[in-house]
């Protein structure tokens, strides 16, 4: 097979240097947003289902003070919770913190508490949408540096044309399907990081704008409670 | 903390296990498809055949008895033989006599044919030519009428020239304006040069107005499309003061 002119494999290795750099580079973005894809979907689905669990025993009337602290013994075994769990967490931390002393004020308490969340709530939706500009650079980029790869390639092979006295069409076939290649090479790495951008980046509003309902239903919760005292 | 490194650990697994099995679905399963292909000419194969006669058994004449006997048959055998041949003569020649005949009558026939298809040819000749004579005639008989029609409608277009035409003061017997008038088929000017000056600035642009002030030459939308597009399209017109007794 390697013996043939045309296998892929040697067209590969007969291609000049700049285009061999595009195709190792576009191979190596294939593989690392391969990498991204399948760990952000794997982070959101994981996030997705802890939302709805935590939900679920927040809303079946649990006492949030057991709440609290079973969180936190997970959170210690761990080494840190995700998601919703950290917001609820540092929201109940500032306002447990603020009402303990005796002259709390419900506006500062309030406003302490929702500070915090606000907070965490910030740092849950970077922690949500990490590595989705790398998969959109990627997405945007690769068929362009894969466009350059061919471009080179067909110019040199024109360029191989011109000093041939007898020009055919085996003359410029290899050169121009070897070019080739690198365009294939960019949409293959392009079109799976299109669509995961796509697909995550919309997960990642909903979560969002479900992280942040559940903080304004809990901080209504706490609201209630201190100035119900 | 540890659920993270993990996810990445699948994650790194995943995406380099998909690589390699595309890298290998490159290199292993891709089928050599160029077959070679030869083109074989198509050819017939010609054999000699030789055709062998059949070898006849000689017979042995196994005693003298038996050989005179093949002698006198053979000098009949032989007589005969030389009887059919006279004979065999005899009708050739009466049958080349035949075929002679029937060629003779054939070189004849084609020979009077030859002669009638000249005669047609010729025939057709003087009567294209005739043709031709007649339709030239023709033609320069409607190039006449068209003409006749023609300088009618030139004398419509003088007379409404030297109508419109108010001489200048500067007007002089001898000079002489040629202008070109460019018309459309409704009778309108289009265009108006002067292909020949008097060298009278006056005069000349009289002319010019004479010629405007003439159009629209109505009676030209009547006239056939024909005769318009080989008279009418542009026309010359000289303009002298005859009767200018200066």
């Amino acid at each position: 097979m390697s013996e043939e002119n045309l296998s892929i494999l040697s067209l590969i290795l007969n291609a000049s240097v700049l285009v061999q750099l595009v195709m190792l580079l576009l191979f190596i973005a294939s593989v690392i947003s391969w990498i991204m894809i399948v760990q952000r979907g794997i982070y959101l689905r994981n996030a997705e289902n802890g939302f709805k669990h935590f939900e679920d025993t927040f809303w079946s009337g649990v006492d949030l003070n057991n709440l609290y602290h079973e969180l936190s013994q997970e959170a210690q075994e761990n080494g840190g919770n995700q998601g919703i769990e950290n917001v609820f967490r540092a929201g109940f931390r500032e306002f447990t913190r603020l009402t303990d002393g005796q002259s709390a004020d419900p506006e500062a308490v309030m406003e302490g508490t929702d500070r915090a969340m606000r907070v965490a709530l910030s740092r849950e939706e970077e922690a949500l949408s990490t590595h989705l500009p790398f998969l959109a650079s990627v997405a945007s980029v690769s068929p362009y540096i894969g466009l350059f790869g061919t471009v080179w390639g067909i110019m040199n092979s024109f360029r191989g044309l011109a000093m041939v006295q007898q020009a055919t069409l085996a003359t410029v076939a290899p050169g121009i399907s070897e070019a080739l290649i690198a365009t294939a090479m960019g949409l293959f790495a392009a079109i799976p990081a299109v669509l995961a951008y796509n697909r995550y980046a919309a997960q990642v509003e909903t979560m969002n704008a479900s992280y942040e309902t559940f903080a304004e239903e809990f901080s209504s919760i706490l609201h209630r409670q201190v100035h119900s005292k | 903390m540890i659920g993270w490194r993990s996810g990445y650990i699948t994650a790194v697994i995943c995406s380099i296990g998909l690589h390699l099995l595309v890298v290998a679905a490159f290199l292993i399963d891709w089928p050599s498809e160029s077959k070679d292909i030869v083109v074989q000419p198509k050819f017939i194969q010609a054999e000699l055949i030789q055709l062998k006669p059949k070898e006849k058994p000689k017979k042995k004449a196994s005693n003298s008895k038996a050989k005179e006997l093949a002698a006198k048959r053979r000098e009949a055998d032989r007589q005969k033989a030389a009887q059919k041949r006279l004979e065999q003569q005899r009708i050739s020649e009466r049958e080349a006599k035949r075929l002679e005949k029937l060629r003779q009558q054939e070189a004849i026939r084609q020979k009077r044919e030859q002669r009638q298809r000249e005669l047609e040819q010729e025939r057709a000749r003087k009567q294209a030519a005739l043709d031709e004579k007649l339709r030239q005639e023709q033609a320069a008989e409607i190039a006449e009428q068209e003409k006749q029609s023609a300088s009618s409608y030139i004398q419509i277009i003088q007379g409404r020239l030297s109508q419109s035409w108010s001489r200048p003061p500067s007007a002089r017997l001898g000079m002489q304006t040629l202008i070109e008038l460019k018309l459309v088929p409704t009778g309108r000017i289009v265009g108006v040069k002067i292909l020949q000056s008097s060298g009278d600035v006056a005069f000349d642009r009289s002319v010019e107005q004479a010629a405007f002030k003439a159009a629209p030459f109505s009676e030209l939308q009547s006239m056939e499309p024909r005769i318009f597009e080989q008279y009418f399209r542009s026309v010359k017109v000289l303009f002298n003061p005859e009767d200018l007794r200066l």
